[in-house]
């Protein structure tokens, strides 16, 4: 190689500069435009998208975007004003579909528009934050045709006077509606709102204010509901077809207003069909039609539960102070199960279990139950009732559910303490006289009794039924041990534990020799074997089986109280008596001779003695004689039992005497034990700890709180704080 | 210096000498204490009634243990804190006596003294109602005489209280002091009064309505 020179490639700036013909832009736009028209006039299949995506891209390429731009928003305009008039001019109901297809038609016509100027989508458009080609699309339509001044109006009235065809029972093209509808949605929920929803809603609300109105003129409330009921579902099932499924709310919200909520406290109060006749009347599928539909309005079922809780107190309290009813106590009680039960079957049958309905019925029962101070009394006469023959014959699983039926209702007593004194009282009567109809049922209601209440409550309860079981083996022992003793009159004793059993004092009446000398046997008996006790004859309670003969010669087995025996055997020795003689000799109490010498000479098919004068009451003068005339169907009479019956006025304030006093240490101790764990406390803190404290077996009166309080006080067990005077110490 | 203190031990011993004097005077030598005759003298003597508020105060100031009794040790302890020897000195101590129990700090003690004061049995724990209706009228009387008669008027009608107890007699005063009379206002008879104040507060609001 010689030197040869180096040549240098020098690049130059390109000197001629490209002009695009100015032509050139306008050319293509035509181009586009043509395009254009041809795609607004569904001839579209001849174009070739790939040369127009070209073109367009060139013109934004070459920086003709603005020229592209406006170009495409004025011909649109066109086209769109010239779909506007032929909108315009359709008739009647041509006018919708009219609208819908051209809707259509300009749907797929944006489409390829935008498909075709999607560079300058891309590109431009961000750059220049103009709407996008889909957008500006829906823009126009909506500026051109919706908003425009013939159609916006006519548009709107049309769908309205549909929809009010359909609430009167034509039938409309729902298929239409429903694109019509989305395309109001498609053009932007402000769109949607003003020029649909919220006049419909409002024409909506104007309707149904109308027809209620005339509604509730002419049906009673458990048609209008049903009527309600019918609407509401209607304007849901329209929603799904062709609304707007996000705003169900507001429709319904219209109707529970109008239908509902406006004329509620008309309905329920409505005279002979309102809620308190539906529930008299166990009306079901109105009540939870009525549920159901106000449970959707603010304070419905407020509303429901307040009238049904007034009408429950109302009711109760009728009940419970009705002079007829309270002659008879198992009424009474059967009568308030009764209620429990339908008012329970109404609950979980049309209020759906409501929880707070169910709260209302207990209080309501709570409120009545106690207004009547013998409620306790009564249940115990029912439960008594119940136990002697009521359950007879009845299965083990229904005495169940008819001892938790009680249960309930014993639940709502105030004065559970006052119960418990009658109760003892009837089931030492019963276990006595051997008159229950169950072990079992009586076993079961005391552990039901137990879980309700604790076991103190119980256990004196329990303490009875095994003294019934041990007497049966004393008794036993008594007998293997007296083998002489099986000629000559049985004895049968029940040992009672005092204490356990309710105190009756008695004063023991004269025996007859033959018994006497056989009870003495037996103390000495027992008192060998449990030194330290003490027995004492209970001759009020007690019966016996006598064998009796009659001046004809007719036999007879009586059974009759202690009491009776004793006065009979003395006519062993006596043809006649008078009522002092008897008196003396007996020793029986006044009332207690009177009742029993009625009862055997005044009581038809039982009179065993004759009575001179033949007065119906026995009075101090009178004389007795056997009845040798006596006659009677059976072989074995029964002479007067000592059945459990109310108490009289005096009994009553007795018992209720009775129980005032067991409740004041009761209340001072609670007092004492919460003292003890606080130290100190508040007087107003105390009265509320107190009362939750006894709350199972009593409600405490803050006024008998604050007596206990002071009385311990005075013994030096509390004292009251020096410098704040609510406060009390417990004084250790 | 040796010389001042038996100078001042000598007064002392010489003031009370006076005092036991004075003591004397009243006392009664069998039982080596003033029983309700010397007071009566010391009262008459005093110038003032045996009934009278002031003397009350006087056993108060003596912390006297026993009504109507005052012992040596009481006088001799009392008579010191008054700072009396002599019958005029105490006459004119008894009128800044009133004006010491008065003072707030004093005078519920002076209250409760009244009280205790009047239980005479052993193991006494409340007084009846007839003493407590004279007891209130001296003490509280004067300060307090509208609440005072109402309340005197009540206690002598009702029949559920026999006898006051000191719990229910402390609250009185506290009832004179709190509670706006004759409106009763601001009772409350949910608070802790005593049953008794209860009571005659409904009988108030009764008789008003």
């Amino acid at each position: 190689m010689s030197n040869q020179k180096k040549r240098i490639f020098q690049i130059e700036a390109f000197k001629n500069r490209v002009v695009v013909d100015p032509k050139y832009a306008e050319k293509t736009w035509k181009i586009l435009e043509h395009a254009i028209h041809e795609i607004y006039n569904h001839n579209a299949s001849g174009l070739s998208f790939e040369e127009l995506y070209r073109n367009a891209y060139n013109m934004v390429l070459h920086k003709f975007g603005e020229k592209l731009y406006s170009g495409l928003v004025t011909t649109m305009t066109a086209h769109l004003k010239e779909i506007s008039k032929s909108i315009e001019a359709a008739q009647g109901d041509l006018f919708l579909e009219e609208l819908n297809r051209k809707w259509n038609d300009h749907n797929k016509a944006l489409q390829m528009i935008r498909d075709m100027l999607m560079y300058m989508d891309r590109t431009y458009i961000p750059n220049t934050h103009k709407t996008p080609v889909h957008e500006l699309g829906l823009t126009l339509w909506r500026d051109n045709i919706i908003h425009s001044g013939k159609i916006q109006s006519r548009l709107l009235s049309t769908l309205l006077e549909l929809v009010h065809s359909e609430r009167t029972g034509e039938v409309i093209d729902r298929g239409l509606m429903r694109n019509i509808v989305k395309m109001l949605m498609d053009l932007g929920s402000s769109v949607y709102q003003e020029d649909f929803e919220k006049p419909f809603l409002e024409v909506s609300a104007e309707f149904y204010r109308r027809e209620s109105q005339k509604f509730i003129e002419c049906y009673d409330c458990g048609d209008y509901l049903k009527k309600a009921e019918i609407r509401l579902n209607e304007e849901i099932e329209r929603v799904t077809h062709y609304l707007d499924a996000k705003n169900e709310g507001k429709i319904t919200h219209v109707v529970e207003k109008e239908m509902i909520a406006n004329h509620m406290m008309r309905l329920v109060h409505m005279e002979n069909s309102g809620l308190v006749n539906m529930l008299l009347n166990d009306k079901h599928g109105d009540l939870g039609r009525m549920y159901n539909l106000f449970r959707r309005v603010p304070n419905g079922l407020a509303m429901i539960r307040d009238v049904m809780t007034s009408h429950l107190r109302e009711t109760g309290k009728q009940l419970v102070t009705d002079a007829e009813r309270l002659k008879d106590p198992v009424e009474y009680v059967q009568r308030l199960l009764d209620e429990k039960e339908k008012y329970d079957g109404i609950i979980s049958l049309a209020f759906s279990n409501d929880k707070t309905f169910q709260n209302a019925l207990n209080s309501s029962f709570e409120y009545f139950i106690n207004l009547n101070s013998r409620s306790p009394e009564f249940i115990s006469l029912f439960v008594d009732d119940k136990l002697r023959k009521g359950l007879k014959g009845v299965s083990e699983e229904d005495v169940e559910i008819i001892l938790d039926k009680v249960m309930m209702i014993f639940c709502y007593l105030q004065e559970k303490d006052v119960f418990e004194k009658y109760y003892k009282q009837h089931l030492a009567k019963r276990l006595l006289s051997g008159k229950t109809v169950s072990d079992d049922a009586e076993r079961s209601l005391i552990v039901k009794l137990k879980t309700a209440c604790g076991y103190q409550y119980t256990s004196k309860l329990e303490g009875m039924f095994t003294d019934m079981k041990t007497s049966q083996d004393t008794m036993q022992g008594f007998c293997s041990s007296h083998p002489e003793l099986t000629d000559g009159p049985t004895l049968v004793v029940q040992v009672l534990t005092t204490g356990s059993w309710p105190t009756q004092p008695s004063i023991t009446c004269h025996l007859p020799f033959e018994m006497s000398a056989l009870c003495e046997k037996f103390r000495s008996y027992y008192l060998g074997i449990h030194t330290g006790r003490r027995l004492s004859w209970q001759t009020n309670m007690g019966t016996a089986d006598i064998k009796a003969i009659f001046g004809k010669g007719q036999k007879h087995e009586l059974n009759v109280s202690t009491y009776q025996m004793c006065i009979l055997m003395l006519f062993n020795n006596a043809d006649r008596l008078s009522y002092k003689e008897i008196e003396q000799v007996t020793a029986i109490p006044a009332s207690d001779l009177k009742r029993c010498l009625q009862s055997m000479a005044c009581v038809k098919g039982k009179n065993v003695l004759r009575k001179e004068p033949m007065s119906k009451d026995i009075g101090e003068d009178d004389s007795f004689f056997v009845n040798e005339k006596f006659a009677s169907k059976f072989y074995k009479v029964k002479v007067g039992t000592v059945v459990a019956q109310k108490e009289s006025e005096p009994e009553k304030q007795e018992t209720r005497q009775r129980v005032e006093e067991d409740r004041k240490p009761q209340i001072e101790a609670a007092v004492v034990r919460i003292m003890k764990s606080r130290k100190v406390l508040d007087h107003n803190n105390i009265i509320a700890e107190v009362t939750k404290q006894l709350q199972s077996r009593f409600l405490a009166n803050p006024t008998e709180i604050k007596k206990r309080i002071e009385s311990l006080i005075e013994r030096e067990f509390l004292e009251r704080d020096n410098s704040d005077r609510k406060m009390y110490r417990y004084l250790a | 210096m040796l010389l001042f203190v038996s100078v001042s031990s000598k007064a002392k011993i010489k003031g009370l000498e006076k005092i036991d004097r004075l003591f004397n005077t009243y006392a009664n030598s069998s039982f080596g204490m003033i029983d309700p005759e010397g007071i009566e003298a010391l009262c008459s003597d005093l110038g003032v009634d045996y009934t009278d508020v002031r003397i009350l105060m006087l056993a108060w100031k003596l912390k006297a243990e026993k009504q109507g009794y005052f012992t040596q040790d009481e006088w001799q302890t009392g008579l010191k804190a008054l700072g009396v020897d002599s019958l005029s000195k105490l006459k004119k101590a008894l009128s800044d006596l009133e004006k010491e129990v008065e003072k707030p700090s004093n005078y519920e003690d002076f209250y409760t003294y009244a009280f205790r004061y009047c239980l005479t049995e052993e193991k006494q724990k409340s007084v009846d109602i007839e003493s407590i209706c004279e007891l209130l009228n001296l003490v509280l009387g004067v300060q307090f005489r509208p609440q005072i008669d109402s309340l005197i008027e009540y206690l002598k009608v009702q029949n559920d209280y026999k006898v006051i107890n000191s719990d229910q007699w402390i609250n009185f005063l506290r009832f004179c002091k709190e509670i706006s009379f004759p409106d009763l206002e601001n009772y409350d008879a949910i608070q802790a009064w005593p049953l008794i104040l209860d009571n005659y507060v409904e009988w108030m609001r009764e008789k008003h309505s």
